[in-house]
């Protein structure tokens, strides 16, 4: 059976998949060489549907690659298909989308979390070799990551190009990468990171041998005191204790430390990231790609209509909320305050990593939760599952989910920060957390 | 009345690409929509790439100001739904712009700059069968959008439409003497005006192309303004477009419609960090300016403050006319005395511009040199000039072709005798004491030889066959 045959099959019983490539073309060399990579929809695959998870993008075929996935193409990669995702990344669970709802591969009454969902889906089903392309601007790497039991790495924001990513936040969104291992994880952030002329906010610094996995002698582990305890289901809190104890018994060293900015950073979180969305999504319009209604009446109440048909209930909550956010007389109590918050938040973690070289704690407070308990919650409820992940997003550190057991049935992610640009530190302390 | 008005003048920059991307900005002759990438479209995933010439280009014009430029400048996001931004809000400048304050002397009366800022142009709408508000369909033409615009923001300094009309004339110049615009290009040059008069409000008129449109419009504004206000009438605060058609401004929105732009940070920009070495090292090789150039002429070349004032304000193109024709011909007063006097009436006659012109500094002085040898008069140089400004032809190669050229005196006597012999009766009437007579003789030899000889010669040598006969 063929991988693409494979995929089809896997995908019958998971929906992962928004576009299946049509064949696999690959170059005949390079360091990916055997390996395929999956597509987060909202990274744009030259010639194949890449949609973001919206239906105002629906038919939507790039012009063009992005940077990433030239340099995947270049190192021999198979570029296998578009995963789904929440809309334009709006969610926490994968389930605000008009396209196919993935199931959590442990449990499929239960999510797998997102907005990478159909990724971390992937990753974990996949039985051939495979490394997954997604991104996130929140936790949308660490979440799915976590609950589907899979290492999942967000890299330093400027770390990797985001040309041909489409905007969900622009200075909070990063292209990451989702594998079975830390060792694959490494190799797909090796060739993607790195300078890049089409992206203005990409960092012009030396990328490191991340494949270079070894332990770091006398590693000092930070617990930050504000990610444990009330709203952290307890049995996931021991599985992450349990992982911390482990790096402690191999040699770490480990203190507690605090970040006392961390409860404001949820709420600086949504104002920027919905601000930023509000206007990113303003160019959805029905003029020159995705969605075209026939023209009937003048340019604002065509576009009106597309939007209304073409944009999911996430979407607009978030264009009304981010809009409120940056208008005139609100401006300064929201946009601006959020951010001088970020600020602060940055410099509660650069003060930490003076002392220590990795932050741990969990990458969500609970298990994957399922669908029904979902249906439940209020949005409110759903930007609160972002807790943990919110503040180093906000703070453009990169972080790691590695599984680290199961609690009730499900998988449990360590989560590992680390400071601007040290991924080298940040992969060689998973690799060891792996290990345990 | 007393009006007061400030501008907010965009004018293209003329840059090799546009300002986030690599296209070209030569799109004048391009087919619509032919001239576009993934960025200047907007297309999902693009980020914009910031061109470093044009912040060059924007902090020259500054300098020209006197305008301070700041040292890290940031870009942010104008937030407004309208069909020719391919992303709806628009990447422009801000919370701190490119450069602050700053003035322009206008015949010795001092017009405030407040800014200097760089922005994106937005593309082309094409209203087909009405205008603004009455077309059935409008067409869009994204090769524009993204062609990079200086946005000059005056203080309300300035104090009449004539002024508004000199200020732009002198923006206009220094602009093109920097190298920063294309005067001649059509709708490079756009304003924004702020009108207001004593008893009343201030209203905004966007987008007036070109000077000729600011001076009808600030003209029909004031007016209609002026007589609201003597009949008792409100000036309400509001924005208003012109119609350049009709010559007409009209109501757009009023004041409590006014859009909210909601600005954020452009993301994908990050600050831009200007150097002040790079400041600096601009400011040294600033171009020449009008001012300074008048001045220099005058020094340089010796002629009147009145000729140079003319020669530069004509355009940078006609001050380096001048100058080569200096270099190729040294009498550089007889240089601006044909060149004020005659060759711009002659391209004024023509509505010619310069650069439209086969005019070159060869074949003008060509012209001078043709009168200094005694080729021609200079009464048929003065003729001569017309033609040559029409076709740009050689004036040595007019002169031989129809053999222009001044006749030998022999050749001359022939035709005296000629005119002689056939009018005997004028002969014999000049005898009887009728001078007149020789006047007639006088009149037919210029008619025969046209313009080959001069008044002067053709008199003696008339007078002179009258005596010996």
């Amino acid at each position: 059976m063929s991988i693409l045959d494979r995929v089809r099959v896997l995908d019958e019983e998971y929906h992962f998949i928004n576009t299946l490539a049509e064949r696999i073309d690959v170059e005949p060399d390079g360091k990916l060489k055997g390996y395929t990579v999956s597509v987060k929809d909202n990274i744009c695959v030259k010639g194949m549907q890449s949609t973001a998870g919206s239906k105002i993008l629906e038919g939507y075929i790039p012009p063009f690659d992005a940077t990433v996935i030239s340099k995947c193409r270049a190192e021999g990669a198979g570029i296998l298909g578009k995963t789904t995702q929440d809309e334009f990344g709006f969610g926490t669970f994968n389930i605000n989308t008009p396209y196919q709802r993935p199931l959590n591969p442990h449990d499929p009454e239960r999510s797998t979390g997102g907005s990478s969902g159909g990724a971390a889906c992937l990753t974990a089903v996949a039985d051939f070799p495979h490394i997954a392309l997604s991104e996130s601007t929140g936790g949308s790497i660490s979440c799915p990551a976590s609950w589907c039991g899979v290492v999942g790495v967000t890299p330093t924001y400027g770390r990797v190009s985001r040309w041909g990513l489409i905007d969900y936040a622009n200075s909070l969104d990063k292209i990451g990468v989702m594998a079975k291992t830390v060792g694959e994880a490494a190799l797909l952030l090796e060739v993607i990171s790195g300078p890049d002329r089409y992206d203005s906010t990409v960092l012009d610094a030396p990328v490191p041998k991340y494949t270079e996995l070894d332990q770091i002698k006398g590693l000092r582990v930070g617990v930050p005191k504000e990610y444990f305890g009330e709203g952290v289901d307890s049995e996931v809190e021991e599985l992450v204790w349990a992982a911390i104890k482990g790096l402690e018994s191999k040699g770490a060293k480990v203190s507690e430390v605090s970040l006392p900015h961390t409860k404001y950073s949820l709420s600086s979180y949504y104002i920027i990231a919905m601000a930023e969305a509000s206007t990113n999504l303003a160019k959805f319009s029905g003029l020159r790609y995705g969605l075209q209604e026939t023209i009937e009446g003048d340019f604002n109440q065509y576009f009106s209509r597309v939007r209304t048909l073409g944009l999911g209930a996430e979407a607009k909550r978030r264009v009304m909320l981010g809009t409120f956010t940056r208008m005139a007389g609100y401006r300064d109590a929201y946009y601006l305050k959020a951010l001088k918050v970020r600020t602060r938040v940055i410099e509660d973690f650069k003060r930490a990593f003076k002392d220590v070289d990795v932050l741990a704690a969990p990458a969500m407070p609970v298990v994957a939760p399922r669908f029904d308990e979902i249906e439940q919650l209020e949005p409110i409820h759903h930007y609160m599952m972002d807790v943990l992940t919110v503040a180093p997003n906000l703070a453009g550190i990169p972080m790691v989910s590695v599984p680290c057991g199961s609690a009730h049935g499900m998988p449990v992610g360590l989560h590992l920060m680390a400071d601007h640009l040290e991924e080298h530190k940040l992969l060689k302390a998973a690799w060891e957390a792996e290990q345990l | 009345m007393k009006a007061t008005i400030g501008l907010e003048i965009h004018v293209q920059l003329d840059t090799r690409s546009k300002l986030f991307c690599r296209c070209s900005t030569d799109i004048d002759d391009a087919e619509p929509n032919s001239v576009v990438c993934p960025i200047c479209l907007g297309y999902p995933g693009s980020k914009p790439m910031l061109n470093q010439r044009a912040i060059e280009h924007g902090i020259r014009v500054a300098q020209a100001l006197e305008s301070k430029v700041m040292p890290v400048i940031r870009f942010s996001r104008k937030n407004y739904f309208y069909p020719d931004m391919s992303k709806n809000f628009q990447i422009t400048q801000y919370e701190v712009p490119l450069a602050e304050g700053g003035y322009l002397l206008v015949t010795g009366h001092r017009i405030g700059i407040t800014r200097v800022h760089l922005e994106e142009d937005p593309a082309k709408l094409v209203h087909v069968g009405g205008g603004i508000t009455s077309a059935r369909e409008t067409l869009i033409d994204y090769n524009r959008a993204g062609v990079p615009l200086v946005e000059i923001v005056t203080e309300p300094d300035i104090r009449s439409t004539e002024e508004a009309r000199d200020f732009l004339k002198k923006l206009s110049l220094i602009l093109e003497h920097l190298g920063a615009y294309d005067p001649h290009n059509e709708g490079s040059l756009r304003v924004d005006a702020n009108v207001s008069i004593e008893g009343g409000n201030r209203v905004e008129v966007k987008n007036i192309t070109g000077f000729r449109n600011v001076e009808k419009a600030l003209n029909y504004e004031v007016v209609r303004q002026t007589s609201a206000v003597n009949m008792g009438m409100p000036v309400v605060r509001e924005t208003r477009h012109f119609d350049a058609e009709t010559g007409v401004t009209s109501t757009l929105r009023l004041k409590e419609q006014e859009e909210d732009y909601g600005y954020i940070a452009e993301p994908d920009l990050t600050q831009i960090h200007i150097a002040s070495e790079w400041v600096e090292a601009l400011r040294a090789s600033m171009p020449e300016l009008p001012d300074q150039r008048i001045q220099r002429l005058v020094d340089e070349y010796g002629i009147t403050r009145f000729q140079s004032d003319i020669i530069v304000n004509t355009g940078l193109r006609m001050s380096q006319f001048y100058e080569e024709s200096c270099r190729l011909y040294s009498d550089a007063k007889n240089v601006a005395n044909w060149l004020v006097t005659y060759l711009l009436k002659s391209l004024n006659f023509e509505s010619m511009i310069l650069e439209e012109s086969n005019v070159r500094p060869e074949t003008f002085t060509e012209l001078l040199v043709l009168i200094d040898e005694g080729t021609i008069s200079e009464r048929l140089a003065k003729e001569l000039i017309k033609y040559y400004v029409k076709t740009g032809k050689s004036p040595r190669k007019i002169v031989e072709e129809n053999n222009l050229d001044l006749l030998p005196v022999d050749d001359l006597r022939v035709v005296v005798s000629e005119v002689v012999d056939e009018n005997q009766k004028a002969v014999e009437d000049y005898r009887s004491g009728k001078a007149k007579a020789a006047e007639y003789l006088i009149g037919q030899v210029l008619r025969r030889v046209r313009a080959r000889a001069s008044a002067g010669v053709v008199r003696e040598l008339v007078l002179e066959a009258l005596k010996e006969n």
